[in-house]
């Protein structure tokens, strides 16, 4: 992502953000290790990437553009909208392998047909999907098989 | 497999199973929280369950004028997009009856679940009759396997779907006959035996799994309209179509 950055009198205090990055396969309350931000920044290449961010501005507004934080999924970094001194706004600029949030979005698995139908313990499942088991469907159930295994 | 903790209660009419790996896998604080999600799907059903005549939704269907409180004003929300998103296909209101059961069973294992994720170094799979969601403390770590019922033989399994953080549904008519219509027609659905959708969240999921199975013919087609999801469409004539839509 190609951006232009202006030195800007360094009257913009640089914001390290522990950025919370919620793929769309870690909720907002994973427990997971927290993404910390890296201060010192990690160029990978972007031009906005330098030790501690940098800045932009036109009239009352400006922008900070963080420095690329290393984290559990690869490579993030944000960019903030300041009015004065206040966060207006956050974007993320860099998402893990570039375009990391479609890449996790796109992981779900495809379904693995079977060609030749087999039970589960043969095919080593967890849990099984079916149609709504009801209470009384369960007994019958593989994954009661399952549950009792 | 040996290193898995389970257990099973029935609550909402379904069995809730849960699968646990990792530290808390059966320890004091792992089975405690299991018994915290079983009583918040147990205070679900108080509010939601037509079979009782003293929830929400029976006293509602009843005609007593009655407040909304938040958590219904939130599945009521979802229950409008839901129909909206699946062009009136899925509706919750039929003969001005409101019958919330099927947004109801994957938002509340969804939410359900997240108490699950406070547990450290824990990966886990809670079920609500067939419906899933899993997580597994490393986002990279060991997937949970997770086995698609053969529609027309219960007993069998059509594929396997390996999900580390994730949900996944399955609509069909395997085990309570034709319990889904379309909406917009009042009729079964045809051509098609059950629709397993893959995703992110098991709210969506499940509702989109049932809309498109409510859709019949068209079940592949509208689901590739949805974006960020993943599954397979069994037909009536046994063919089996996997398909992915395009990433949110």
């Amino acid at each position: 992502m190609k951006k232009i950055v202006l030195a800007l009198a360094s009257t913009v205090s640089v914001v390290v953000l522990l950025f919370g990055y919620h793929t769309s396969t870690s909720g907002p309350e994973a427990v997971g290790t927290p993404p910390a931000a890296v201060s010192g920044g990690t160029d990978s290449g972007s031009s906005a990437a330098s030790t501690g961010g940098s800045a932009k501005a036109s009239g009352s507004t400006s922008t900070v553009t963080g420095s690329v934080a290393q984290t559990q999924w690869g490579p993030v970094q944000v960019e903030l909208t300041m009015d004065g001194s206040t966060i207006e706004g956050v974007s993320v600029v860099q998402y893990p392998n570039g375009n990391g949030r479609d890449q996790q979005i796109n992981s779900y698995a495809l379904p693995i047909l079977i060609k030749e139908t087999i039970s589960a313990q043969s095919a080593q499942i967890d849990m099984v999907s079916g149609a709504t088991v009801t209470s009384v469907g369960y007994q019958q159930s593989l994954q009661s098989a399952l549950d009792q295994a | 497999m040996t290193d898995t903790w389970r257990a099973v209660e029935q609550v909402m009419g379904l069995p809730i199973s849960v699968a646990m790996r990792g530290r808390h896998a059966g320890s004091p604080t792992g089975v405690a929280t299991w018994r915290e999600v079983v009583a918040e799907l147990q205070m679900v059903d108080r509010i939601f369950s037509a079979y009782r005549p003293d929830s929400w939704v029976s006293r509602h269907n009843a005609g007593e004028l009655l407040g909304t409180p938040a958590v219904v004003a939130q599945v009521l929300a979802l229950a409008d997009r839901a129909c909206r998103e699946s062009d009136g296909a899925f509706d919750v209101r039929r003969d001005g009856v409101l019958d919330l059961d099927g947004v109801v069973k994957g938002w509340a294992v969804e939410r359900a679940s997240r108490l699950l994720r406070y547990l450290a170094d824990t990966d886990f799979c809670l079920s609500g009759g067939g419906d899933m969601t899993c997580w597994t403390a490393d986002p990279d770590g060991r997937p949970w396997q997770v086995g698609i019922e053969h529609p027309r033989g219960p007993q069998r399994l059509v594929a396997r779907v390996p999900v580390r953080r994730g949900a996944v549904a399955t609509s069909g008519t395997a085990y309570r006959g034709a319990h889904i219509v379309d909406a917009r027609t009042g009729l079964p659905p045809t051509g098609v035996a059950s629709v397993t959708v893959v995703g992110e969240d098991l709210t969506w999921v499940d509702i989109d799994a049932t809309a498109a199975f409510a859709h019949g013919d068209r079940a592949a087609a509208w689901l590739r309209t949805r974006p960020g999801r993943s599954g397979l469409v069994v037909w009536d004539d046994g063919s089996v179509e996997a398909w992915q839509s395009d990433a949110a």
